[in-house]
């Protein structure tokens, strides 16, 4: 008897528990509704701004109209009709057949940026995100590489080659609806020139602007103060930056450096929240703008990126189908090319990014206000024999790189066809270094300098990478056999660029990226060498500044080419790094992924305009 | 009992102390080291520039100054009580309410307490999911091998539980997605993180487009799990056994189809045995309790999946089934090792107190079995769990480390290596501060604890 009461009234107790959960959970359910109910309502609001300032422009056209203006004007200086250059190629995309909007884009991210703001953020995954939301005034087209205009219609030098005139397009609109004017360009600027703001990266790329001036609401001036090769990139490659809403900040730099997700701009994609976003969510998501000027309309619904970071999880993920875009490194490649149900269902691509850059081991020249014996080109050369860059691209990277002859691409105008990487000659290396007075004195196989210390050193390389802890013990195997001793020294990040900073090293194995026509006046000028300059390896040779100076000074392109063909040879002749290789990249993308096509650029697939899209049946996400 | 926890509290005091000063000493003894030169990443700075922001980083914490200022500085602003601090970094008085500011990280730029505030609550979710998970799972194990000692259920738990045990978190994560969040294998979970992106648009609770499929779910779910209880409980031991392993045998063959042509017939055969064996064994288990529970679960599982297969389309799982979803394996992956630690303990103070002489007068006075077992013997097993479970806190919080960087899972564990790797001091001061106090307060409530469970100890 006392047995079923006590049951009743556990029974009873747990359907009151059972009650009392689904009340709570019936509470969660409507508040997450109220909250949709306000995004809906916020985006109506929207809509409804929109509507008024068409009905606004609709008004004064009719005005204009009715006094009898003629348009002859307007129209002729409109752009309607024809497809702007810039949108060539997306245009053609969207002429397919089976070209359909809709589908999102999902990418990985293997670290999360720590800050999407433009100017203050450092990492590629950023400026990967900000692609899509900021636009420049030209873009380079995928095919000729040559530039075009994006935001500008047109543009013109003038006769000294200092003054270079923007002419906008008109009716361009920033994604929260605010008209992009000449004043957003100069403003954009003045906010990088401000000292307060932390960007001095982009304030030294822009060093030789002297102003930027609108003339009127849709021309812009940029003058330089002197010629430089670079001008029309400089001022063409500027992401604008809308004035409403950065303006504020220069009252506030502080708040700007700090933000972690300020991000507004014209481009086909947008924040939903410009404000925003933190680099704790995990994950970066665009959503198309609604407003987009452009003739072509975005393909993707929106673009995703999560952050995964553990590798094995990352590919699995892709395997699942849940990612579109898995980069993978040589070896992985190698093996999941040989994975039947992957390659049925993804496509696979390996391509020279003209941006990949290539990678080195730096000779620490100077070191404690001395000397170091690297500074003797002979020495350096005599390493650059020593490297065999063959054996590393077949052994280590499975074929898929090249030797790196010099920094500049082998598959621009900028590089001398004549030159050739040095090759594997261990004996031409021991005369030079014999010459350099590096000798086996005592007999023990190692080689001793003139006052009989060994020729021993220590190389910093960035321990999270798998291939380069790869190449520098292979390095450290092939010195070894010539008597030289490396001491592989993997290090943090933070550590690294310690001793970059303070120059506490011997030698230092990174990459630069680089692009079509690269500036190398950053790592080998002289007067790089102070604290913190890109020359921190203490290079100097004042034929090469002189042709440096000179190449920047030259605008005519094949004069121009022929000084940057010497300033090659300097360097290939004196090693100032010993160049290692330039790695393609190898990628798999979904199969539902149409229109892809492998351009000068690299991939296509991520070219804006967009270019890539997913037909119709194919499409997997619906929102 | 006041004055005890009174002493209690002042004694974390300086333990925290002690932690802080390790911790500080680390950093700033750490290769590269903590200077307003290596919180500036670029390397394209121009030199005005780069002194700008030194100085501004300077000023903000203090890092031209000697270790230990740049040390008693934090800990004044850490510290609820201490000197109040003006504009111009220059002490303006002292104060028993200035409140504590755990400071501004230097990687994300936000201050430290709404970071910990966003992330804490993951880490407590998970912790809080496994936590009683470990404890009913060992529980059940220990006290079942206590009462059966030496019996074949109590070799065989201790074979598995210290298998388990010795099997790293970081290798067990990373197999189960390659198996159950993978096309290859089952995919059956996500990959990682805590909801789909797709949730985010879903309502809170589960949703069926029409009312029928749910009816019909409940209704296959209902016969499947009334059958198999049936079984369990009805049939003889004969016909579980042969049941179980018919039933075993198909389920195999059909895991084994869902994986797909790349599969043998080895695998067939290999797989049909596996799950007919176990799912024979489970059948005819001695203990009527543990069948019922094994061969329930089995029935709920084949009849919602049978429902699913039956309707498909028209299911939204929610927000709620989705979060859900995303937890099972990452709170899988945090529990198993902890099983066999607690299950053995369990085994070793039941075992004891069964032995003991209350017990025994008990048994010699006709009080039944369970009875003895439940409310005498347990209770007072109970003792040795509780003071354990101080220690369990701390080891998961140090496991949700690894999980939740193998599952993308943004939390405490997450953000402390991130703090680490990137040598964001105030972060990783304030992460080993929290986990600090959390496990003082854990030995804390451990201690109150055991005076209640226990009427003969008593703290005054």
């Amino acid at each position: 008897m006392e047995k079923r009461e006590r049951s009743r009234d556990i029974l009873g107790l747990g359907l009151l528990l059972f009650i009392l959960l689904l009340v709570i959970l019936g509470m969660y359910q409507v508040d997450r509704q109220w909250q949709r109910m306000g995004e809906m309502q916020q985006a109506m609001e929207e809509q409804a701004e929109d509507l008024r300032r068409i009905r606004g422009a609709v008004q004064a056209l009719e005005a204009r109209l009715r006094d009898g203006v003629a348009l002859a004007e307007a129209t002729s200086e409109g752009d309607g009709g024809d497809v702007p250059p810039a949108f060539r190629r997306a245009a053609q995309a969207a002429a397919m057949p089976d070209h359909a909007r809709g589908d999102w884009l999902v990418r990985a991210l293997p670290a999360g940026p720590s800050t999407l703001t433009p100017l203050v953020s450092t990492d590629a995954y950023a400026s990967e995100v900000q692609q899509y939301v900021l636009e420049s005034l030209l873009v380079r087209d995928p095919d000729s590489l040559e530039w075009q205009g994006l935001l500008a219609r047109d543009w013109s030098f003038s006769d000294d080659g200092l003054t270079l005139t923007f002419e906008l397009r008109r009716g361009v609109e920033f994604s929260d609806g605010e008209p992009l004017t000449a004043e957003d360009v100069a403003f954009t600027y003045r906010f990088i020139m401000n000292q307060d703001i932390a960007a001095p990266r982009d304030r030294a790329y822009l060093e030789k602007v002297e102003r930027v001036e609108a003339l009127d609401p849709h021309r812009v001036a940029f003058t330089f103060s002197e010629p430089y090769f670079n001008s029309l990139s400089l001022a063409g490659g500027m992401p604008v930056l809308p004035e409403h809403f950065y303006g504020p900040y220069l009252e506030d730099p502080e708040a700007f450096n700090q933000s972690r997700g300020l991000l507004l701009g014209s481009g086909p994609y947008r924040m939903p929240d410009p404000r925003g976003w933190r680099p704790d969510r995990g994950r970066v998501i665009l959503e198309r703008n609604p407003r987009y000027w452009g003739p072509v309309d975005p393909p993707f619904n929106r673009l995703v990126w999560k952050v995964i970071e553990n590798d094995s999880a990352r590919l699995t993920t892709f395997r699942n189908g849940d990612l579109d875009v898995y980069g993978a490194r040589p070896r992985e490649y190698r093996q999941l090319l040989e994975d039947e149900a992957l390659r049925e269902r993804t496509r696979h691509f390996e391509y020279m990014s003209p941006a990949a850059g290539y990678s080195y081991i730096g000779w620490n020249q100077r070191r404690d206000d001395a000397p170091t014996p690297f500074a003797d080109p002979r020495v350096r050369r005599a390493m650059a024999y020593l490297t065999d860059l063959e054996r590393m691209v077949d052994e280590i990277m499975h074929g898929y790189a090249e030797p790196a002859v010099s920094p500049f691409n082998p598959r621009s105008p900028q590089h001398d066809p004549d030159l050739e990487p040095y090759p594997y000659d261990p004996e031409r290396a021991g005369e030079l270094l014999a010459e350099a007075g590096f000798e086996d004195r005592d007999g023990d196989g190692v080689l001793e300098d003139p006052e009989g210390r060994p020729f021993e050193f220590d190389l910093i390389f960035f321990q999270g990478n798998q291939d380069t802890r790869r190449i520098v013990l292979f390095l450290r195997d092939l010195y070894a056999r010539a008597g030289i001793v490396l001491n592989p020294r993997p290090s943090e990040w933070s550590v690294m660029l310690d001793r970059l900073n303070r120059k506490d090293f011997d030698a230092i194995t990174l990459g630069w990226t680089s692009g079509v026509e690269t500036d190398v006046y950053q790592m080998f000028h002289s007067s790089q060498t102070v604290a913190g300059g890109d020359n921190f390896i203490g290079h100097e040779n004042p034929e090469l500044d002189r042709l440096i100076e000179k190449a920047r000074a030259t605008l005519d392109e094949a004069e121009r080419m022929r000084i940057w063909h010497a300033v090659e040879r300097i360097l290939h002749r004196d090693q100032p790094y010993t160049f290692l290789l330039r790695n393609q990249t190898l990628s798999f993308v979904d199969e539902r992924i149409a229109n892809l096509d492998k351009t000068r650029l690299g991939l296509n697939l991520g070219v804006v305009p967009l270019e890539v899209y997913v037909p119709q049946d194919h499409q997997r996400y619906t929102r | 009992m006041f004055t005890y926890l009174l002493r209690r509290l002042l004694l974390m005091v300086p333990t925290l102390l002690g932690i802080t000063v390790v911790v500080f000493a680390i950093m700033a003894a750490a290769p590269g080291g903590i200077s307003a030169q290596s919180l500036i990443e670029g390397l394209n700075l121009e030199p005005q520039a780069k002194r700008a922001m030194e100085d501004y980083y300077n000023r903000m914490y203090g890092l031209d100054q000697p270790t230990p200022v740049q040390y008693l500085r934090w800990l004044n602003n850490v510290s609820p009580v201490g000197f109040t601090v003006d504009e111009a970094g220059q002490f303006s008085g002292f104060s028993f309410w200035k409140g504590s500011d755990l400071g501004t990280s230097f990687r994300y730029g936000r201050p430290v307490a709404d970071l910990v505030a966003e992330r804490l609550p993951v880490t407590l979710l998970l912790n809080l999911l496994s936590i009683p998970l470990i404890y009913i799972v060992a529980i059940a194990v220990g006290v079942r091998a206590a009462t059966a000692r030496g019996g074949r259920f109590d070799t065989a738990s201790g074979i598995v539980l210290l298998g388990l045990w010795s099997v790293p978190t970081m290798l067990a994560g990373v197999l189960m997605i390659g198996f159950l969040a993978s096309e290859q294998f089952w995919r059956v979970f996500p990959t990682g993180g805590l909801s789909e992106l797709e949730a985010a648009a879903m309502p809170f609770l589960p949703h069926w487009e029409r009312m029928a499929d749910l009816l019909l779910l409940l209704a296959l779910t209902g016969v499947s799990t009334g059958a198999m209880v049936a079984l369990a409980l009805q049939a003889s031991q004969r016909t579980r056994a042969w049941t179980g392993g018919l039933l075993g045998l198909v389920l195999g063959g059909l895991l084994a189809v869902q994986q797909g042509g790349a599969g043998s017939g080895m695998l067939y055969l290999l797989l049909g045995m596996a799950c007919g064996v176990g799912l024979a064994l489970a059948a005819a288990g001695s203990s009527p309790a543990l069948r019922v529970l094994l061969l329930g679960t089995t029935g709920m599982g084949l009849g919602v999946g049978w429902a699913m297969a039956l309707t498909p389309g028209g299911f939204v799982p929610g927000f709620l089934l989705d979060r859900i979803w995303h937890l099972i394996l990452p709170v899988i992956c945090l529990a198993y090792g902890g099983f066999a630690f607690l299950a053995k303990l369990t085994r070793s103070s039941v075992l004891e107190n069964l032995l003991s002489d209350y017990a025994r007068t008990a048994r010699a006075k006709g009080v039944d079995e369970s009875d003895i077992l439940w409310r005498h013997v347990f209770r007072n097993s109970l003792l040795p769990l509780i003071t354990v479970s101080a220690t369990l806190l701390p080891s998961l919080l140090a496991g949700s480390v690894i999980v939740e960087s193998i599952f993308s899972i943004d939390g405490m564990g997450k953000l402390a290596v991130e703090a680490v790797q990137t040598r964001d001091r105030e972060l990783v001061l304030s992460v080993t501060l929290i986990s600090g106090l959390l496990t003082l307060a854990g030995y804390l409530l451990a201690d109150i604890g055991y005076a209640i469970a226990d009427p003969r100890v008593s703290y005054d």
